[in-house]
């Protein structure tokens, strides 16, 4: 199945070079979560980051659906 | 007593008579300093149902006991009077490096009472103090005041001022600092503009003496390393300042679009921090001792937006770019600049055009009345609007007034996205519950900077919070707001203290600060009774509002936040449910079930009963 990730400011360093205006797409198997799908990118994944699904708070355990998609965002900086 | 000098600097324009005064150390140390001591005054020695344009009103610049030492970021200052805008308090914040400069003056506090019967401006280079002429630099911007006024001072001064836009009395005048710093909302720079005071120069070499200098100079260090290395690590902050933020709000769904018709914003990509890295960032700007320098000198080389400047900041992105529909960030850059230098807050600028532009597309204002189309995204339109605003010309005399004055006016002031007639920032509480909260019970109407939960609920900082519930917030809201008057009082910078000045618990404690506090002005205080002194602050503000008109009646949100589901993104179907906070609110805050303190409560925080 199809998921989006979006990493924001500083984050998208650790994108792949095809990454568009800070989203790749990943072809994922079914019961991919979401610490499975991030885990992928080289970013903090602890309390420095904050990570969302379709931009509400869940567990990183929660499996992903079809057109899923998963931000984070460096938490150290806040606005 | 160490920290402050304990002096405060008194003129009064209608007599020109300049006065030096003692601060009683108990005052002192009760209401801490900055927007503390300044509340503790302006409670004292005005009737709040003055009109806030007359001589009546009092406008006071306050320093905190932490400006100008070693503290990193201890470079603010807070600027207070009675809004025009609002009808309730002012209280607006601002870096840079004036605030220092002021506070080596030997002044911890400059009150300006009156009005100079012409224009003028302050000059203090200690205890040389001068009230002088100002009326060549009338009618000119904040950067060619700056300019002319360090000429003929010196150019070791620092200067303080406002531009046409204070002069025209425009109900969202900033006073602007350095030029590019600003003390921006609730109309301060119309409350200087309407006593004729152009600006304040201010210099000197009298560095507060500190009770433990050794101590401080430590504490300091280690805190400037410990910003120093999450900005190795690839701080936003420096990356970006705050114009990464977009894509953050955009993502939760709580992005001002369209004068909140929308929480999302399909051009988001065109106007957010990467855009602005890579076309028009020069430098990034640091305040005084601030090892974040979260400040960027941003330049649009060429073109009909040439210009150059710092910002944008988040908030001006939300208002002028993102709540006006506008996806071009060269104009929006122009329209920042054009604000800084007229001496505009951007937020209110932009959301009353953003007003104007939904009045507009729905047939309540006509083209004939406003002199051009003025459609959602049409950004050169907006950029027109800015500068009729600055000089009240035209429809400018109506968007000056701000965007509750303007809807009123043609009919529909459900339109304004107000809380006691000041624009909201750019956080939709509908998607956003505790903001909400906040917004409604600010003492000085919609702002982020009474208590920005946003951080917790936003951000993740110190711990996230699920911005969708309203379980838990009214004790949250109390206390951010709590922690924010203590940080206005102290001197120091919120972007900096929340993060490395306080504990990283949910309920944020602010022990490092008491740490600074102490090393600085030797009061020993503990972290609960700087908490219960900002409460002291934050309560006699409540009672200055209670007086000026502007009590628990004001306590709610628009119609739209209240009646109108947001249509799009995670926080679609919303609405914000503040009947489940604001009774619980109350009664953590010691007031009644009407939203008065009561007499207890006031017993308790040693504040005056009427």
């Amino acid at each position: 199945m199809m998921i989006r990730v979006k990493l924001i400011a500083n984050y998208r360093e650790a994108l792949p070079p095809e990454a568009k205006n800070g989203v790749v797409e990943l072809d994922v198997p079914q019961g991919t979560t979401i610490y499975d799908a991030i885990s992928r990118f080289d970013i903090p994944l602890n309390d420095e980051s904050v990570i969302v699904l379709n931009g509400i708070t869940v567990d990183m355990s929660t499996p992903l659906k079809e057109g899923d998609m998963v931000t984070a965002f460096s938490a150290i900086a806040g606005g | 007593m160490y920290g402050w000098h304990l002096r405060i600097l008194r003129v009064n324009l209608t007599t020109r008579k300049v006065t030096m005064e003692d601060v009683d150390p108990k005052i002192a140390r009760d209401y801490l300093g900055g927007r503390g001591w300044a509340i503790h005054y302006l409670y004292k020695e005005m009737d709040p149902r003055a009109d806030a344009l007359s001589p009546e009103n009092m406008l006071i610049f306050a320093t905190g006991p932490l400006t100008a030492t070693p503290a990193p970021t201890g470079n603010r200052y807070m600027v207070v009077t009675k809004s025009p805008l609002t009808g309730a308090l002012a209280h607006s914040n601002s870096g840079g490096e004036f605030p220092t400069w002021m506070k080596r003056t030997g002044f911890d506090m400059f009150i300006f009472e009156g009005k100079a019967s012409e224009p003028v401006y302050l000059f203090v280079n200690e205890d040389q103090v001068e009230v002088r002429s100002a009326a060549h630099v009338w009618g000119k911007d904040t950067h060619e005041t700056t300019d002319i006024l360090k000429g003929e001072t010196s150019q070791e001064a620092r200067v303080a001022c406002i531009g046409q836009a204070g002069e025209n009395l425009a109900l969202m005048a900033a006073i602007m600092n350095d030029k590019h710093r600003a003390a921006a909302r609730s109309g301060v720079g119309a409350v200087m503009g309407s006593k004729n005071l152009k600006a304040v120069v201010a210099m000197g070499n009298k560095n507060p003496p500190l009770h433990d200098p050794e101590g401080m100079r430590t504490l300091s260090v280690n805190t400037s390393k410990e910003v120093g290395a999450d900005v190795k690590k690839g701080s936003n902050m420096r990356i970006y300042g705050t114009s990464y933020v977009p894509q953050v709000t955009n993502t939760l769904g709580i992005l001002p679009t369209r004068n909140f018709l929308q929480g999302t914003f399909e051009g988001v990509d065109k106007i957010d921090g990467d855009a602005l890295k890579d076309q028009y960032l020069i430098r990034h700007t640091p305040c005084y001792r601030c090892p974040l320098s979260c400040g960027r000198l941003t330049e649009v080389p060429d073109g009909p937006y040439k210009g150059k400047g710092e910002g944008p900041e988040y908030e001006t992105i939300s208002s002028l770019g993102t709540g006006c529909g506008v996806s071009d960030l060269a104009a929006l850059l122009k329209a920042n600049y054009l604000c800084n230098e007229y001496g505009m807050d951007t937020i209110t600028t932009g959301m009353t055009i953003a007003v104007a532009m939904e009045m507009y597309e729905k047939g309540y204002i006509s083209e004939e009345i406003i002199g051009m189309p003025l459609k959602f995204g049409d950004h050169d339109a907006m950029i027109a609007m800015v500068k009729l605003m600055a000089f009240r010309e035209g429809f400018g005399n109506d968007l000056a007034q701000g965007s509750f004055r303007l809807a009123e006016k043609y009919g529909h002031p459900e339109l304004a996205v107000t809380t006691r007639k000041q624009e909201f920032p750019g956080y939709d509480p509908r998607g956003s519950q505790g903001m909400g909260l906040l917004y409604a019970t600010s003492n000085k109407g919609a702002s982020h900077m009474e208590g920005d939960v946003a951080y917790e609920e936003v951000f993740g900082v110190p711990v996230k919070e699920n911005p969708h519930t309203t379980e838990g917030k009214p004790e949250l809201v109390r206390h951010f707001e709590n922690s924010f008057a203590l940080m206005d009082s102290s001197g120091l910078c919120v972007f900096v203290a929340i993060r490395y000045a306080f504990n990283k618990d949910r309920m944020i404690l602010p022990l490092r600060v008491t740490e600074m506090m102490n090393l600085t002005t030797g009061a020993e205080y503990t972290p609960e009774e700087v908490m219960i002194a900002a409460d002291r602050v934050y309560t006699l503000e409540r009672m200055f509002l209670i007086k000026a008109g502007s009590g628990p009646e004001y306590d709610t949100l628009p119609y739209r936040m209240l009646h109108e589901p947001l249509p799009d993104g995670p926080a679609k179907g919303m609405v914000v449910k503040l009947d489940e906070m604001l009774p619980e609110f109350y009664k953590l805050r010691g007031w009644d079930e009407k939203g008065y303190p009561t007499q207890e409560k006031l017993m308790e925080l040693e504040l005056p009963l009427n």
